[in-house]
């Protein structure tokens, strides 16, 4: 429990609300992942012994640039994958021991849009998303259909319900799949790199609207991203990967050194500290100057 | 946008019985012999209140001996090919996908021909023959079509593809070894082909293995229709991906199998009735299954109709007959634009 | 409290309804067949005093013929040529779009092509008796009639010897039993005289051409074969396949003496030459720089007494000292010179 104590002392006057510290929802302890290699080669590790705790209504961030192991987390988290050492628990239960139905009551994972098969509603595809909670051969049940209005009012796209897929904007769409990732009614909320092709204005929307979800729907949020200043600005806690290498654990203002992130993300940062405690990040000049 | 119910579902299906029970009554009256509507009418009222005694023979013959088994066969025939249609098009991923693609017609084929060159003196060696040729080809592909363990799609079209490949070419080196009169029957059968009477126990087998077929996929039209967002999605949201994939795909190869041991390699059907009916109904597929199989045998019917006669008393082959409405439904479908 | 049900499990209750809704028409379907098979039968047996005749056809079937055989259709063009020639085209009822010999037969009412005749046709004829042949028709269209209850008389020949027991024991099924042991004795006649006159005489080397393009040619076991060899001929091709591809170096090699080409049309069939001996390989062929091939009747393919007429025919042509001049042959060799001038 050391990492929560750390994180307790340092926020303390951040977290005053609280006179108990909320439950620990998701444990994560020394997880680790290698695929193995063919033949008698060594495995190659992924992901080496990583872990952090992450508790009801908490926004936590892993952070990391390409091929640091952070898919592989969210694979093992969301109990995709068996970890080779370690486990991920949540609320007691090993994710990846869990069978996929039960997990998906639990969990709900929100990749980056695949490109749909055939023509979908937007209001069908939000619906989907109470598949794991019925049995297999059903039809939506009316309490489905308002869980799935209610999943649409909350991104704010009730007006898309009746709209086609492939007719609407990417933006819209990342909101139609965040939707029906809240329609599974989960107790997690796992985004793989959700504002990879959002503009800043849609990046800001949608982290405010997850701290805004977090809150009321006592979610835990896990978002995957390697952008340094939206993680700064609304994690509570940061997850820093680098190379399959879990560097370290805890608050934006503790995990974000300015020697430790230039040597992850090899590039030249400056770390500022902004008037609530968080920080920012800039970039300090150019290596490289056309003049000389 | 209403989501689906059970009443929705069974009123679309009613709508589309209705047509094809429409279709069946114009296939039996229309035919190289001409039936009047009234006479039809009031030999089907005959039987139904149990006085068949009373019909003149060749009125019998014709139509209870000769045109509604061929219905009946025509409709187990689309509705198989239909519905493994719509099931290849979600397993593999593809809108193009039809029953053949995976090369499960090439093995009947070969199987039908090896039977007509072993043994064309047994009745019913050449449907079982071609069911074998079918099964071995399914499950030669299967493994071959597997990455890591599972059936992966893009892997499993290509290993179909050439299997289908491999497969014709031995039957083309196999066809110039037969006799010419086999020969012709074998175009026939490679081009699809209803005239041939079923024995009676043979369509009972064929209708079981139906509504086996279809009530396997129908199991996992749910889930199809998750996998069709993406398997990844659809393994987050609980579906068991590697069980549907394998359910879908031993169905609909057997179910292709079926069709085509019957009556050669009708084509078309598989491709553009999902596709139609996606048109109409929408592609939720706990819809697109039942009107698929609905739809098929309407479209098997139609096309047999008109392939009886249209050159009458010459009969082409119904595969030929869907090939020539196909084509043009197909480049509608295109330039509607499908996404 | 049904449709509380089928709230709670639509799918369920579709697929059950689906399947019910499967069952019910299939089990109708089946009765209707089933009631009505069962009727045609009460029906067949019904029909009074018919006298029937129980017979083994050519291939050994058992075919319960109704006496007397009044209304025949044929599925064959040999057939109804044989019929024709047995003078029971009275009683011939329907064809094959394909009988053409004599020119009567191409006025009978079809029933489409012989590989799939439309069945509906035939019943609808009301045929006593239907004649197939093993070589020409499919073993499926057979069994469909006979599930149909409709007689059907299978004949069959490999050799032209038995192509004359066949048309005897045919002509005795269809009540024209005199006519038949005419036709046999005429037919047996002739092959002897023609046996007798090529008594002693080297059988030409020949090779039938069945189509140039590709090159086909026949078996050894076909009937056609056997014909070529009463007309004191031999194939240069051996082969166990009914119509064999042949590569046209295999033909250079051998050099037949001959070229067979069966054509009714006689000059479509030289023009076709003409422009045949321009080829490459065929130009290396001695048979054709020599002008050596044969034109007989097409009739050579049917099993039915012309081919008697066409293996007479090829006879004089190839071994044209043998034979008394005649005018057909004469002007024939005549044309053949005016297509060498050219």
């Amino acid at each position: 429990m050391s990492a929560s104590d750390t994180h307790r002392t340092v926020l303390g006057h951040a977290r005053d609300t609280q006179p108990s510290e909320p439950p620990v929802r998701l444990n994560v302890e020394q997880a680790s992942y290698a695929y193995h290699a063919r033949g008698n080669a060594a495995p190659v590790f992924t992901l080496s012994a990583t872990s952090f705790v992450a508790r009801q209504r908490e926004i936590v961030s892993i952070l990391g640039p390409n091929a640091s192991g952070k898919s592989t987390l969210v694979a093992l988290i969301a109990g995709a994958l068996k970890p080779l050492s370690g486990r991920v628990e949540l609320e007691g239960f090993e994710t990846s021991r869990l069978d996929p139905r039960t997990r998906a009551q639990r969990i709900a994972v929100v990749h980056q849009e695949s490109p749909l098969l055939f023509p979908t509603r937007a209001g069908e595809y939000v619906l989907q998303g109470r598949h794991p909670h019925g049995k297999s051969l059903r039809f939506a049940t009316e309490e489905d259909i308002v869980i799935a209005d209610n999943a649409l009012a909350q991104v704010g796209a009730k007006h898309l319900r009746d709209r086609w897929m492939h007719e609407i904007s990417g933006g819209e769409k990342q909101r139609i799949i965040l939707a029906r990732a809240l329609a599974q009614q989960p107790i997690l909320l796992l985004l793989d790199e959700p504002t990879l092709h959002l503009d800043i204005g849609a990046q800001v929307e949608l982290l405010e609207r997850l701290q805004q979800l977090a809150h009321e729907n006592r979610y835990t949020v896990i978002v995957v991203t390697h952008e340094l200043s939206l993680a700064a600005e609304f994690a509570d806690q940061v997850v820093l990967l680098h190379k399959g290498k879990c560097l370290r654990v805890g608050t934006p203002a503790e995990v974000f050194n300015r020697e430790l992130l230039e040597q992850v993300f090899e590039a030249p940062l400056d770390i500022a500290i902004g008037p609530e405690g968080r920080p920012r990040v800039h970039i300090r000049g150019v290596r490289y100057s056309a003049r000389r | 946008m209403k989501p689906l119910t059970f009443r929705r579902l069974a009123w679309i299906c009613g709508s589309l019985l209705v047509v094809l029970f429409a279709a069946i009554v114009l296939a039996l009256k229309l035919g190289a012999v001409p039936i009047s509507m009234t006479d039809l009418v009031v030999n089907l009222a005959r039987v139904a209140v149990g006085q068949s005694a009373q019909l003149p023979t060749e009125y019998r013959l014709i139509i209870f001996d000769l045109r509604l088994p061929r219905i009946v066969l025509g409709m187990l025939v689309g509705g198989a090919l239909s519905v493994s249609g719509a099931g290849f098009q979600a397993l593999l991923r593809n809108p193009l996908a039809d029953p053949y693609v995976l090369g499960v017609s090439s093995g009947a084929a070969l199987g039908a021909i090896i039977a007509l060159i072993a043994a064309p003196q047994i009745p019913l060696v050449t449907p079982a023959a071609a069911f074998l040729g079918a099964t071995a080809t399914i499950a030669a592909v299967y493994f071959l079509g597997r990455r890591e363990g599972q059936l992966d799609s893009t892997t499993l079209l290509l290993a179909g593809i050439i299997s289908a490949s491999f497969l014709s070419a031995l039957i083309i080196f196999l066809m110039t070894t037969l006799a010419g009169r086999e020969l012709r029957g074998m175009a026939f059968w490679l081009m699809g082909d209803l005239s041939t009477p079923l024995p009676p126990s043979l369509r009972w087998i064929f209708g079981v293995g139906l509504i086996i077929g279809v009530g396997a996929i129908y199991t996992t039209a749910a889930d199809l229709n998750l996998i069709a967002t993406g398997e990844r999605e659809a393994m987050h949201l609980g579906v068991d991906v590697t069980r549907v994939k394998l359910v879908v795909y031993i169905s609909a190869s057997l179910l292709t199998g079926l069709a085509v041991a019957v009556s050669g390699a009708i084509g078309y059907v598989g491709l553009l009735v999902p596709h139609v009916m996606r048109l109409l109904f929408g592609s939720d597929y706990r819809v697109l299954i039942p009107t698929s199989v609905i739809g098929g045998a309407i479209a098997i019917v139609v096309a047999d109709t008109l392939a009886r006669t249209v050159v009458a008393p010459t009969e082409l082959p119904v595969g030929a007959m869907t090939a020539l409405a196909g084509a043009p439904v197909f480049i509608y479908l295109l330039r509607r634009r499908l996404p | 409290m049904l449709i509380a049900i089928t709230k709670r499990h639509g799918h369920l209750a579709a697929f059950y309804s689906f399947l019910a809704a499967a069952a019910l028409f299939c089990a109708g379907a089946a009765q209707a067949g089933g009631a009505d098979q069962q009727a045609a039968r009460e029906q067949h047996t019904e029909t009074p005093a018919a006298a029937s005749v129980v017979v083994t056809d050519d291939v050994g079937r058992q075919v319960e013929v109704p006496q007397p055989v009044r209304r025949i259709v044929s599925l064959a063009p040999s057939v109804t040529e044989t019929i024709f020639a047995l003078g029971a085209q009275d009683r011939l009822v329907g064809d094959t779009d394909y009988c053409d010999y004599p020119a009567e037969a191409k006025l009978k009412p079809k029933v489409g092509g012989a590989i799939n005749p439309n069945l509906e046709q035939v019943v609808a004829l009301r045929p006593d008796l239907v004649v197939v042949t093993k070589s020409l028709n499919r073993r499926e269209t057979v069994d469909a009639l006979d599930r149909l209850h409709v007689p059907t008389y299978a004949t069959d020949a490999r050799t032209v010897e038995e192509m004359i027991e066949s048309i005897g024991r045919l002509a005795t099924v269809i009540d024209a039993a005199d006519q038949g042991k005419a036709q046999v004795t005429s037919l047996q006649t002739r092959l002897d005289e023609l046996h007798r006159k090529l008594e002693g005489v080297t059988p030409a080397r020949v090779l039938f051409v069945v189509w140039t393009e590709p090159l086909i040619s026949v078996g050894t076991e076909t009937f056609l074969a056997d014909a070529l060899r009463l007309a004191g001929a031999d194939s240069v091709i051996h082969s166990q396949q009914d119509w064999p591809h042949v590569s046209l170096e295999e033909v250079v090699r051998l050099q037949p003496d001959y070229l067979i080409f069966a054509n009714s049309d006689t000059d479509h069939a030289l023009e076709d030459f003409a422009a045949l001996r321009q080829q490459p390989g065929w130009r290396d062929l001695k048979a054709v720089q020599e002008n050596r091939l044969a034109i007989i009747s097409d009739a050579i393919n049917r099993p039915a007494p012309r081919l008697v007429d066409a293996i007479e025919q090829l006879a004089r042509q190839l071994h044209s000292d043998i034979f008394a001049p005649q005018p057909g042959p004469a002007s024939r060799t005549l044309k053949l010179q005016a297509v060498a001038a050219r």
